[in-house]
């Protein structure tokens, strides 16, 4: 069901794993805030549970993982199942960093994060913009966009 | 309103020591052995000798550690024999987080896999008697390099390790390392390490402490890394350090670069003498760019000799190198050999000027000194017993405030961008108390860039992947 959309867009933030890289962490809080979002950043050192927990409480649009260290893989793979488990399926999932340790194809990152139930994959992307601009047009399709994605 | 006072000694520092050396890992350490071990090292181990006869360019120290001791003793040779002045010690993370189990786990998997699961050299674990055979025949200081906020136990095990310079501070290896350790207890557990490295100090032999200027290498202002420098050697100074160095980052601006070291060496040397620790010899490093690194090795051996350049212009006494491999992970042997050559052949080939100076790096210099006076007249003002008292103080209230620190309680009220010259500027001060004529000159320099109207956050990546 399209929705007008009249508050800000709700989106979490954080960095995952055990991973204490916190300057793209904080220039994405900045950029989500000056494109119009309402960010509530969880920084560093994040478990999946973490982030679907603040989701729920803070009833958000989307989820943005990060990691640098490449820890991401590690922790990602049942993130989709987790937000399932939580009845909070409809929340858009992007990841975005430097996502697997060493040095790997984007293609084959981007489709292994897809396969953990990601809508979005940015890999050793230098420009977050994209990002941003992709949220605006997922949260204009509203659900669909995202199961057609995941699907 | 606390002032650092030679009589801020730490009190009960004997029952403290006598708790930390209860650690099973500290394997027993007497300090009248390691007074005894201490007296027997050539002179060239103590960093006050190796700069008493430094040539007129700076000492070349690079970093390096790894987890199985064969590999780390390789390293050591091979460092100094590609002419190394200082060797590094680099230690894991999981020891900078106090987690010696861990560290021992991965340690043992390391030993059995040839593998290195340890992104350092677990020194606590593998211990000070094994750890000295790392080090026999080296007539060369070694310095423990880490990032750990409660470094009580490591700082005794490396001194009866033989190695007499011991990188870190309260603040400096808070607020860029950890994301809730407190900063008050953080302020007392370096104060224990300037406390011991004092004890174990005698004259012509003085242990050396070494704070980390570069912080969060990311968009620092000159003022509040040279506030922060100055504030851990009075700090260290007041448990009786006899042997200090202060150092910052490279910026990524000539101009704020050679400004930044006058006024540093000249405000440290200031303040110390001020508060009567004029018998504190102060020297002062340089690192070479912190920030994010050019992936393409030719860009990234650019930039180590460029700041190789740099480091004999602004005179320092020590540069930090990186390496090639920087923006691609811990530096492969070799590649870390090569990145001492290559400085120490810039160093040679080019020699270092007397001094540099231009209009522009004069009112660089004014502004950063007067920056830096306003912030430590500010923390001298607070309440408290002891001067850390105020300096925690001063960083509750913001005084104190590092840009991406991923410290929880750091205020963040400060923003900062580079200016026409690349120079780093305070666009916000926040609550950091500098006057409202020095906030209104960084402003007006920051007009000068040609981009201001873009979104802050895409001037902010600009700035940060500036070297890369």
């Amino acid at each position: 069901m399209p929705q007008a959309r009249t508050r800000k867009p709700r989106v979490v933030i954080g960095v995952i794993g055990d991973d204490i890289h916190v300057v793209g962490n904080r220039i994405m809080q900045l950029a989500l805030e000056e494109s119009g979002c309402a960010v509530f950043n969880l920084r560093t050192r994040n478990r999946p549970d973490h982030f679907c927990q603040a989701a729920l409480e803070v009833n958000a649009d989307a989820i943005f993982v990060s990691s640098l260290n490449g820890e991401g893989e590690y922790w990602c793979a049942d993130f989709r199942d987790r937000l399932h488990a939580m009845e909070l399926g409809h929340v858009l999932l992007y990841a975005g960093g430097n996502l697997v340790v060493g040095d790997r194809p984007e293609a084959e990152v981007v489709k292994q994060f897809k396969s953990f139930g990601f809508d979005r994959v940015y890999h050793r992307r230098p420009d977050i913009g994209a990002a941003i601009a992709d949220l605006f047009e997922d949260l204009a399709h509203g659900d669909a966009q995202r199961q057609r994605q995941v699907a | 309103m606390a002032t650092p006072s030679a009589s801020a000694r730490l009190p009960n520092i004997d029952a403290q020591r006598e708790q930390v050396l209860a650690h099973p890992l500290a394997r027993g350490i007497d300090s009248a052995d390691i007074v005894e071990f201490l007296a027997q090292l050539p002179r060239g181990r103590f960093p006050s000798a190796a700069y008493a006869e430094r040539a007129r360019v700076p000492l070349i120290q690079p970093r390096g550690g790894v987890p199985l001791f064969e590999e780390q003793l390789a390293l050591t040779r091979a460092l100094s024999e590609a002419g190394a002045d200082f060797i590094p010690l680099t230690i894991d993370s999981c020891t900078r987080h106090n987690e010696y189990d861990t560290a021992a786990q991965l340690l043992k998997r390391s030993e059995e896999e040839g593998k290195s699961y340890l992104n350092g050299y677990p020194l606590v674990c593998h211990g000070h008697e094994l750890t000295r055979e790392l080090y026999v025949g080296l007539d060369k200081p070694v310095s423990l390099r880490h990032g750990t906020p409660d470094a009580r136990l490591l700082a005794e095990v490396a001194i009866a390790s033989g190695i007499v310079e011991i990188e870190g501070g309260g603040l400096c290896y808070c607020l860029p390392y950890s994301e809730g350790f407190p900063v008050d207890r953080c302020l007392l557990y370096w104060q224990y390490v300037d406390r011991v490295c004092a004890l174990y100090s005698t004259p012509g032999r003085p242990v050396h402490r070494e704070s980390f200027g570069p912080l969060s290498a990311t968009l620092v202002p000159p003022a509040i890394v040279v506030a922060i420098e100055i504030i851990e050697a009075l700090l260290a100074a007041e448990q009786g350090v006899l042997s200090f160095a202060v150092s910052f980052g490279q910026t990524g601006s000539l101009i704020q670069d050679v400004a930044t070291a006058r006024v540093l060496r000249r405000l440290a040397r200031e303040y110390l003498d001020a508060y009567g620790f004029a018998d504190v010899e102060l020297h002062m490093g340089y690192h070479q760019w912190m920030g994010q690194f050019p992936m393409q090795r030719d860009r990234a051996a650019a930039l180590i000799a460029g700041s190789a350049l740099l480091a004999g212009m602004v005179g320092a006494d020590k540069i930090i190198v990186k390496t090639v491999d920087e923006a691609l992970g811990v530096p492969r042997r070799e590649v870390n050999c090569e990145a001492v050559d290559m400085v120490r052949y810039v160093l040679q080939t080019f020699g270092t000027p007397e001094s540099v100076d231009s209009r522009a790096i004069a009112l660089e210099a004014s502004l950063i000194e007067s920056e830096t006076r306003s912030i430590m007249q500010a923390v001298f003002a607070l309440s408290g017993d002891m001067f850390w008292e105020s300096v925690h103080r001063a960083f509750q209230l913001g005084y104190i405030d590092v840009p991406f620190s991923p410290h929880a309680d750091n205020a963040n009220k400060l923003t900062s961008m580079r200016d026409a010259n690349r120079s780093i500027r305070i666009a916000e001060a926040g609550h950091v108390p500098i006057s409202p004529d020095d906030a209104s000159t960084e402003r007006a320099l920051l007009q000068s860039r040609p981009d201001r109207l873009e979104k802050t956050y895409r001037r902010m990546l600009s700035d940060i992947a500036l070297m890369a």
